[in-house]
């Protein structure tokens, strides 16, 4: 039997010619002796393993308390109405547009 | 490579369908530069509460009795175009996966405007704005258990100011 540093010293040539030589008994057992690892198993394990990284930031992200913006109660309430405000000029916006389009409407109407 | 980007879509897939909501969106994205963020927290809200009274600056509109009916605020405004898209796709999955039912839709020139609600007819147990204008993105998440008509009219009577 060759030992390791004799195989390390072979060639290209040299491995494939004795690989190609069917005269050198293969062992009956050398798939239970060698086993492979399975590609398969190793994507398997990878996608689940990608979706408890993914399930872990997600609640990660959940549930993470964040720090108050304000400390002075007034402040806060300052901001809520400032928001409420910007709502209702969204919705005031969206009823400038209802009326625009019920007036062409209108026009469209008058006109046929 | 197919199964690499099999692996890829489902560690996306499974932080964007599962950290879908206000918080998480407010902690996915209130730190990345040129982010306005605002967060209230319950607590904040029930000091707020014992606040006797006002002084009122912005119009005549008494907002007291339904930010009183409030329990958690989040308001996310991005100036970068890039995170605005981010945010504005983010907020459309959150929208798309819950109970929200669509208040108001109002589109012009690429410019979008979007308030949705949850809960029954007499109850709004949270409340969400989406615009996107030029390059700004905004979201506004509010909770509680606000009385539907109270939140309507005084929406109506400061939209009308």
């Amino acid at each position: 039997m060759k030992t390791l540093d004799e195989i390390s010293r072979l060639s290209a040539d040299d491995l494939e010619r004795i690989g190609s030589d069917e005269s050198i008994p293969v062992p009956e057992d050398l798939e239970v002796r060698l086993p492979g690892r399975s590609p398969e198993r190793a994507w398997y394990i990878a996608a689940a393993a990608a979706l408890l990284i993914g399930v872990g930031v997600s609640g990660y992200l959940g549930l993470q308390q964040p720090k108050d913006t304000f400390e002075d109660p007034y402040l806060a309430y300052a901001a809520v109405e400032k928001a409420m405000n910007r709502i209702a000029g969204t919705v005031q916006y969206g009823a400038e547009k209802i009326t625009e389009t019920e007036s062409a409407i209108d026009k469209i109407n008058y006109w046929k | 490579m197919k199964r690499f980007y099999i692996i890829l879509v489902l560690l996306t897939l499974s932080v964007t369908a599962l950290a879908q909501n206000g918080r998480s969106l407010y902690n996915k994205y209130s730190d990345l530069p040129g982010m306005e963020a605002v967060y209230i927290s319950p607590a904040m809200f029930r000091m707020m509460g014992k606040i006797p009274d006002v002084e009122f600056q912005d119009g005549n509109v008494n907002f007291g009795p339904i930010i009183k009916s409030m329990s958690g605020f989040y308001l996310l405004n991005a100036t970068d175009p890039k995170v605005g898209a981010d945010l504005y796709a983010d907020v459309k999955k959150f929208i798309d996966k819950g109970e929200y039912e669509l208040l108001m839709e109002a589109k012009e020139n690429g410019e979008v405007a979007r308030i949705y609600s949850v809960g029954d007819e007499k109850t709004v147990t949270s409340l969400v704005m989406l615009t996107q204008e030029g390059s700004e993105t905004a979201f506004i998440s509010i909770d509680g258990q606000m009385d539907r008509e109270e939140l309507e009219n005084i929406l109506a009577q400061a939209a009308a100011e």
